[in-house]
């Protein structure tokens, strides 16, 4: 007992000094779970791979360049995407969330075409733009743009009206309304729909560079299913855990922790 | 600051689910003076806050006129300061970034604003919380951000829709003296709405009751100034107003 407290009292100190180690240690038990199936031996290793093999795989694809050139072209991809996707959604959110009538007329029809997720367009896009770029930028962006667009307007539409009708009595303009009151109090909601279009946008990404592929990470993973070496789709999948992990936890989250849950919009 | 005159003030609504008109104001008059600190009460659904956004220009008005120093009311304006029963701070903006709002609309300069949040924080003992935001914050503190704010606007009229309600009863009573002791300072134009009847004795030079949509009876409130709840506790005065005040509204 006293063992098993000194142990958890050196994982605590050790993790408060280094927060990485709280984040990694959940997957020790999953790890090592792996590590004994593939040492039961219930798959023959080439269906398997161990843990052992997959980081040797994953260093000698970064030693070669090809995993960090195709990470850098997936980032790519996702950041222009994604930039383009929040450049049309937002604005068209705020003028929806604004404005009645126009949300009547669009509601149903955003609703219809959110339905037709990312890679169901795929087909379609190949007949039109072929194996290309526009075909991937267009899944990316459409991807994106809808969580945007609907967190969007439903900031907009939730906004306390007392919050406007304070701002009106302190001589505020409609104008400045909208850019003092509705927008920073739809922030906590847009930023939620970022973060779900960016989880949607990378999986989009990822399946599309499977089917139209010429290089990125779910290219490597289709391209290693070719050649029979599972030990790299593996790698490809850790890759995209990994990097998911640190959009969210090094760029979203600290944006919600220095806006909505500071201004006590959104309870953790 | 400047008078306000209500003249034959009403308010009708249709209600699609009864299907009937209903008055929930009707042909109220009233007259306050500048500088006047006037209380309204009246049972629940007596009229009172739709009374206070018609003032403020929230609700559209069925008839009458609402005038601010002989000027007509057409919607919400920075002449009208509005205190909010749910204070209404913005939570996206500091304390003193909330106290200062006002001025920043009418195009007053950073420095000139910094001054102003000194003093209107200062005012309400606030100094030391000027850089936080409202969420971090207890709620008596928070409507002393919400009274100031209106203030540090030059409003001619300060309207109070319940302010003190939503706050626990020792906050709720230091506030209300220091309410007094600000409306001695500055002596701006009030008026308070409030369901509670010693409140409504404590803070005004007038009571107004209001029973169904209709002014029941007016009480004037002579007891001297400074007011605190230390002496007025016990006082013979204040006991015989409330009382009096207390019947008209049960009776209305």
């Amino acid at each position: 007992m006293t063992y098993a407290q000194s142990l958890w009292g050196m994982y605590v100190r050790w993790a408060a000094a280094w927060p990485a180690l709280s984040a990694f240690a959940p997957f020790v038990p999953l790890i090592a779970l792996w590590g004994f199936v593939v040492w039961l031996e219930l798959f023959p290793r080439v269906f398997l791979p161990g843990p052992f093999e997959v980081l040797q795989t994953s260093w000698s694809l970064l030693y070669k360049g090809i995993l960090p050139a195709y990470l850098g072209d997936s980032m790519v991809r996702l950041a222009v995407g994604a930039a383009a996707g929040m450049a049309l959604a937002i604005p068209l959110g705020i003028f929806i969330g604004l404005n009645q009538r126009a949300h009547d007329a669009t509601w149903p029809v955003l609703l219809f075409f959110q339905a037709i997720g990312d890679i169901a367009w795929l087909p379609i896009l190949l007949v039109w733009f072929g194996f290309g770029l526009t075909t991937m930028t267009f899944v990316i962006v459409y991807t994106v743009m809808f969580p945007v667009i609907l967190n969007t307007v439903l900031g907009i539409r939730s906004a306390r009206p007392e919050l406007e009708r304070a701002a009106q009595s302190l001589g505020a303009s409609r104008t400045r309304i909208l850019f003092e009151v509705t927008l920073p109090g739809a922030l906590p909601n847009i930023i939620t729909g970022l973060r779900n279009g960016l989880g949607y946008g990378w999986r989009a990404l990822i399946a599309a560079e499977i089917i139209v592929g010429t290089s990125g990470i779910g290219f490597l993973m289709f391209d290693a299913r070719r050649a029979g070496s599972v030990d790299e789709i593996v790698v490809g999948m850790i890759v995209l855990g990994i990097l998911w992990y640190i959009v969210d936890s090094w760029i979203l989250a600290p944006i919600e922790r220095a806006t909505g849950e500071r201004w006590g919009l959104v309870t953790t | 600051m400047k008078n306000l005159s209500l003249e034959n003030l009403s308010k009708t609504y249709f209600d699609p689910y009864a299907g009937t008109t209903v008055n929930a104001v009707q042909d109220v008059s009233l007259n306050v003076a500048a500088g006047e600190f006037v209380a309204v009460v009246g049972p629940s659904g007596c009229g009172k806050t739709t009374i206070l956004n018609m003032i403020a220009g929230f609700v559209p008005i069925s008839g009458g006129r609402v005038l601010v120093g002989g000027k007509e009311v057409k919607g919400p304006g920075p002449d009208r300061g509005v205190v909010f029963q749910s204070f209404a701070l913005f939570p996206w903006k500091t304390v003193a970034e909330n106290v200062t709002f006002g001025p920043k609309m009418r195009g007053v300069g950073k420095a000139e604003r910094a001054k102003i949040a000194e003093e209107y924080l200062a005012l309400a003992g606030l100094s030391h919380a000027a850089d936080r935001y409202p969420n971090e914050l207890s709620g008596g503190m928070q409507q002393r951000v919400g009274v100031v704010r209106a203030l540090a606007n030059n409003p001619d009229v300060l309207l109070m829709d319940e302010p003190f309600a939503s706050v626990d009863a020792q906050t709720r009573m230091t506030l209300q003296e220091e309410l007094t002791r600000i409306w001695e300072e500055r002596r701006p134009t009030v008026i308070f709405i409030t369901h509670d009847v010693a409140e409504a004795v404590f803070l005004a030079n007038r009571v107004v009751v209001l029973s169904k949509g209709n002014v029941l009876e007016e009480v004037d409130i002579d007891l001297p100034r400074p007011r605190s709840w230390d002496r007025l506790v016990e006082d013979g005065d204040f006991k015989g107003l409330s009382n009096k005040v207390l019947q008209l509204v049960r009776s209305a």
